[in-house]
Protein backbone atom coordinates (compact mmCIF):
# COMPACT_ATOMS: atom_id res chain seq x y z
CA UNK A 1 0.00 0.00 0.00
CA UNK A 2 1.26 3.48 -0.87
CA UNK A 3 2.42 5.51 2.14
CA UNK A 4 1.32 9.03 2.96
CA UNK A 5 4.52 10.65 1.71
CA UNK A 6 4.40 8.95 -1.69
CA UNK A 7 0.71 9.72 -2.00
CA UNK A 8 1.27 13.43 -1.30
CA UNK A 9 4.10 13.71 -3.85
CA UNK A 10 2.34 11.78 -6.61
CA UNK A 11 -0.91 13.69 -6.01
CA UNK A 12 1.06 16.95 -6.23
CA UNK A 13 2.55 15.88 -9.57
CA UNK A 14 -0.91 14.89 -10.72
CA UNK A 15 -2.62 18.18 -9.86
CA UNK A 16 0.26 20.14 -11.42
CA UNK A 17 -0.07 18.16 -14.68
CA UNK A 18 -3.85 18.75 -14.66
CA UNK A 19 -3.34 22.49 -14.13
CA UNK A 20 -0.77 22.61 -16.96
CA UNK A 21 -3.06 20.75 -19.35
CA UNK A 22 -6.01 23.04 -18.59
CA UNK A 23 -4.00 26.25 -18.88
CA UNK A 24 -2.22 25.37 -22.13
CA UNK A 25 -5.36 23.85 -23.57
CA UNK A 26 -7.27 27.08 -23.06
CA UNK A 27 -4.33 29.18 -24.22
CA UNK A 28 -3.94 27.11 -27.40
CA UNK A 29 -7.60 27.85 -28.10
CA UNK A 30 -6.96 31.62 -27.79
CA UNK A 31 -3.94 31.69 -30.12
CA UNK A 32 -4.03 32.12 -33.85
CA UNK A 33 -3.03 28.97 -35.77
CA UNK A 34 0.72 28.73 -36.34
CA UNK A 35 3.84 26.87 -35.14
CA UNK A 36 3.42 27.94 -31.48
CA UNK A 37 -0.19 26.85 -31.36
CA UNK A 38 0.82 23.59 -33.05
CA UNK A 39 3.44 22.72 -30.42
CA UNK A 40 1.30 24.02 -27.55
CA UNK A 41 -1.44 21.59 -28.62
CA UNK A 42 1.02 18.70 -28.25
CA UNK A 43 2.24 20.16 -24.94
CA UNK A 44 -1.21 20.25 -23.34
CA UNK A 45 -2.08 16.79 -24.64
CA UNK A 46 1.16 15.51 -23.01
CA UNK A 47 0.27 17.14 -19.70
CA UNK A 48 -3.21 15.62 -19.77
CA UNK A 49 -1.68 12.22 -20.46
CA UNK A 50 0.81 12.71 -17.60
CA UNK A 51 -2.08 13.44 -15.24
CA UNK A 52 -3.58 10.14 -16.34
CA UNK A 53 -0.24 8.33 -15.83
CA UNK A 54 -0.10 9.61 -12.23
CA UNK A 55 -3.72 8.70 -11.59
CA UNK A 56 -3.08 5.19 -12.90
CA UNK A 57 0.20 4.89 -10.98
CA UNK A 58 -1.41 5.88 -7.66
CA UNK A 59 -4.22 3.40 -8.21
CA UNK A 60 -1.80 0.58 -9.15
CA UNK A 61 -0.04 1.23 -5.85
CA UNK A 62 -3.34 0.78 -4.04
CA UNK A 63 -4.09 4.46 -3.34
CA UNK A 64 -6.55 7.13 -4.37
CA UNK A 65 -5.27 10.52 -5.62
CA UNK A 66 -5.42 13.15 -2.92
CA UNK A 67 -7.22 16.39 -3.71
CA UNK A 68 -4.67 19.17 -3.32
CA UNK A 69 -5.59 22.81 -3.63
CA UNK A 70 -2.35 24.21 -5.05
CA UNK A 71 -0.22 23.10 -7.96
CA UNK A 72 3.36 24.11 -8.82
CA UNK A 73 2.02 26.67 -11.27
CA UNK A 74 -0.03 28.58 -8.67
CA UNK A 75 3.08 29.14 -6.61
CA UNK A 76 5.00 30.43 -9.63
CA UNK A 77 2.25 32.87 -10.56
CA UNK A 78 2.12 34.15 -7.04
CA UNK A 79 5.90 34.75 -6.92
CA UNK A 80 6.48 35.99 -10.47
CA UNK A 81 3.32 38.03 -11.00
CA UNK A 82 0.93 37.58 -13.86
CA UNK A 83 2.60 37.13 -17.27
CA UNK A 84 0.95 39.43 -19.77
CA UNK A 85 1.89 38.03 -23.17
CA UNK A 86 2.93 34.84 -24.89
CA UNK A 87 6.66 35.51 -24.50
CA UNK A 88 6.26 36.00 -20.76
CA UNK A 89 4.08 32.88 -20.45
CA UNK A 90 6.62 30.80 -22.38
CA UNK A 91 9.57 32.20 -20.39
CA UNK A 92 7.88 31.38 -17.10
CA UNK A 93 6.96 27.92 -18.40
CA UNK A 94 10.56 27.30 -19.49
CA UNK A 95 11.83 28.06 -15.98
CA UNK A 96 9.06 25.98 -14.44
CA UNK A 97 9.59 22.98 -16.75
CA UNK A 98 13.31 22.91 -15.90
CA UNK A 99 12.46 22.81 -12.22
CA UNK A 100 9.94 20.00 -12.81
CA UNK A 101 12.38 17.86 -14.78
CA UNK A 102 14.99 18.31 -12.03
CA UNK A 103 12.46 17.26 -9.41
CA UNK A 104 11.46 14.20 -11.47
CA UNK A 105 15.10 13.27 -12.06
CA UNK A 106 15.83 13.57 -8.33
CA UNK A 107 12.79 11.47 -7.50
CA UNK A 108 13.87 8.77 -9.96
CA UNK A 109 17.17 8.46 -8.02
CA UNK A 110 15.37 7.35 -4.84
CA UNK A 111 16.69 3.84 -4.04
CA UNK A 112 14.27 0.91 -4.32
CA UNK A 113 11.60 3.08 -5.88
CA UNK A 114 8.45 1.08 -6.81
CA UNK A 115 8.71 0.17 -10.48
CA UNK A 116 5.35 1.84 -11.22
CA UNK A 117 6.70 5.21 -10.03
CA UNK A 118 10.08 4.83 -11.77
CA UNK A 119 8.50 3.91 -15.12
CA UNK A 120 6.05 6.82 -14.87
CA UNK A 121 8.83 9.31 -14.06
CA UNK A 122 10.94 8.02 -16.96
CA UNK A 123 8.05 8.20 -19.45
CA UNK A 124 7.20 11.75 -18.42
CA UNK A 125 10.79 13.00 -18.47
CA UNK A 126 11.06 12.13 -22.18
CA UNK A 127 8.13 14.47 -22.89
CA UNK A 128 9.39 17.17 -20.49
CA UNK A 129 12.69 17.34 -22.40
CA UNK A 130 10.74 18.03 -25.59
CA UNK A 131 8.71 20.73 -23.77
CA UNK A 132 11.92 22.55 -22.86
CA UNK A 133 13.12 22.22 -26.44
CA UNK A 134 10.00 23.50 -28.19
CA UNK A 135 9.61 26.42 -25.80
CA UNK A 136 13.29 27.35 -26.29
CA UNK A 137 12.74 27.31 -30.08
CA UNK A 138 9.54 29.37 -29.76
CA UNK A 139 11.30 31.96 -27.58
CA UNK A 140 14.11 32.28 -30.14
CA UNK A 141 11.47 32.89 -32.80
CA UNK A 142 9.99 35.68 -30.63
CA UNK A 143 13.32 37.57 -30.35
CA UNK A 144 12.63 39.80 -33.39
CA UNK A 145 9.30 40.89 -31.87
CA UNK A 146 10.44 41.55 -28.29
CA UNK A 147 14.20 42.02 -28.55
CA UNK A 148 16.96 39.89 -27.04
CA UNK A 149 17.44 42.17 -24.06
CA UNK A 150 13.77 42.12 -22.99
CA UNK A 151 13.71 38.36 -23.34
CA UNK A 152 16.84 37.94 -21.24
CA UNK A 153 15.53 40.30 -18.55
CA UNK A 154 12.24 38.38 -18.45
CA UNK A 155 14.03 35.05 -18.04
CA UNK A 156 16.22 36.52 -15.31
CA UNK A 157 13.15 37.79 -13.44
CA UNK A 158 11.52 34.38 -13.63
CA UNK A 159 14.67 32.55 -12.51
CA UNK A 160 14.62 34.78 -9.43
CA UNK A 161 10.94 33.91 -8.87
CA UNK A 162 11.83 30.22 -9.26
CA UNK A 163 14.39 30.53 -6.46
CA UNK A 164 11.80 32.26 -4.29
CA UNK A 165 9.19 29.54 -4.93
CA UNK A 166 11.76 26.86 -4.31
CA UNK A 167 12.95 28.36 -1.05
CA UNK A 168 9.45 29.06 0.23
CA UNK A 169 7.31 26.17 -0.86
CA UNK A 170 9.00 23.54 -2.97
CA UNK A 171 11.21 22.82 0.00
CA UNK A 172 8.33 20.67 1.28
CA UNK A 173 8.60 18.57 -1.88
CA UNK A 174 12.37 18.35 -1.43
CA UNK A 175 11.98 17.31 2.22
CA UNK A 176 9.56 14.56 1.26
CA UNK A 177 11.96 13.24 -1.41
CA UNK A 178 14.78 13.31 1.16
CA UNK A 179 12.56 11.34 3.50
CA UNK A 180 11.94 8.73 0.78
CA UNK A 181 15.67 8.40 0.11
CA UNK A 182 16.33 7.93 3.82
CA UNK A 183 13.53 5.41 4.18
CA UNK A 184 14.46 3.30 1.17
CA UNK A 185 18.27 3.35 1.47
CA UNK B 1 -12.83 50.69 -28.64
CA UNK B 2 -14.08 50.66 -25.06
CA UNK B 3 -17.22 48.85 -26.17
CA UNK B 4 -15.26 46.31 -28.21
CA UNK B 5 -13.03 45.47 -25.26
CA UNK B 6 -16.05 45.17 -22.99
CA UNK B 7 -17.76 42.90 -25.56
CA UNK B 8 -14.67 40.71 -25.71
CA UNK B 9 -14.48 40.46 -21.92
CA UNK B 10 -18.20 39.65 -21.79
CA UNK B 11 -17.85 36.95 -24.47
CA UNK B 12 -14.89 35.48 -22.60
CA UNK B 13 -16.92 35.32 -19.41
CA UNK B 14 -20.04 34.19 -21.23
CA UNK B 15 -22.00 37.15 -19.86
CA UNK B 16 -24.01 39.94 -21.53
CA UNK B 17 -21.85 43.05 -22.25
CA UNK B 18 -24.18 45.26 -20.18
CA UNK B 19 -23.33 43.23 -17.08
CA UNK B 20 -19.65 44.21 -17.30
CA UNK B 21 -19.27 47.43 -15.31
CA UNK B 22 -16.38 49.82 -16.01
CA UNK B 23 -15.35 49.86 -12.39
CA UNK B 24 -15.63 46.08 -11.93
CA UNK B 25 -12.53 44.65 -10.31
CA UNK B 26 -10.87 42.21 -12.73
CA UNK B 27 -9.81 39.74 -10.05
CA UNK B 28 -13.43 39.59 -8.88
CA UNK B 29 -14.73 39.08 -12.43
CA UNK B 30 -12.02 36.50 -13.17
CA UNK B 31 -10.96 35.06 -9.81
CA UNK B 32 -8.68 32.40 -11.27
CA UNK B 33 -5.26 33.88 -12.15
CA UNK B 34 -4.70 31.57 -15.12
CA UNK B 35 -8.00 32.63 -16.66
CA UNK B 36 -6.98 36.26 -16.28
CA UNK B 37 -3.72 35.52 -18.14
CA UNK B 38 -5.78 33.88 -20.87
CA UNK B 39 -8.16 36.86 -21.10
CA UNK B 40 -5.27 39.33 -21.43
CA UNK B 41 -3.64 37.23 -24.15
CA UNK B 42 -6.95 36.83 -25.96
CA UNK B 43 -7.41 40.64 -25.98
CA UNK B 44 -3.94 41.02 -27.51
CA UNK B 45 -4.69 38.44 -30.19
CA UNK B 46 -8.02 40.14 -30.94
CA UNK B 47 -6.79 43.74 -31.10
CA UNK B 48 -3.25 43.10 -32.37
CA UNK B 49 -1.55 44.85 -29.45
CA UNK B 50 1.30 43.70 -27.24
CA UNK B 51 1.08 44.14 -23.46
CA UNK B 52 3.93 43.55 -21.02
CA UNK B 53 3.77 42.61 -17.35
CA UNK B 54 4.76 46.20 -16.44
CA UNK B 55 1.77 47.56 -18.41
CA UNK B 56 -0.55 45.65 -16.09
CA UNK B 57 1.09 46.62 -12.82
CA UNK B 58 -1.56 49.22 -11.93
CA UNK B 59 -4.49 47.61 -13.75
CA UNK B 60 -7.28 46.82 -11.32
CA UNK B 61 -10.59 47.42 -13.14
CA UNK B 62 -12.18 46.79 -16.53
CA UNK B 63 -11.68 50.49 -17.25
CA UNK B 64 -7.95 50.26 -16.46
CA UNK B 65 -7.54 47.28 -18.78
CA UNK B 66 -9.47 48.99 -21.57
CA UNK B 67 -7.29 52.09 -21.19
CA UNK B 68 -4.09 50.03 -21.47
CA UNK B 69 -5.33 48.31 -24.64
CA UNK B 70 -6.35 51.70 -26.10
CA UNK B 71 -2.98 53.29 -25.26
CA UNK B 72 -1.14 50.41 -26.91
CA UNK B 73 -3.30 50.64 -30.01
CA UNK B 74 -2.69 54.39 -30.28
CA UNK B 75 1.06 53.92 -29.82
CA UNK B 76 1.02 51.36 -32.62
CA UNK B 77 -0.80 53.66 -35.07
Amino acid sequence: MIDDNDLWILSYYRISEISGALFFGRLARSLKPGPIQHDMTKHFSDEALHAWYWTECIEKLGGKPRKLLEAYQDQYLSAAGMPANLMEVLSLTQVFERRVINQYARHSQVPNLPVEILETLQKIMVDEKWHIQWIGDALRDLVPEFGKEVLEQTMKRYWQADQEVYEKTLQEHEDRIAHLIQKRS
Amino acid sequence: MKEKVREKIAAFLNQPPASIQDDAILTTLVPESFLLVELVIELQEEFGVRLMQDDLRDVKTVNDLTAVVERNLQAKE
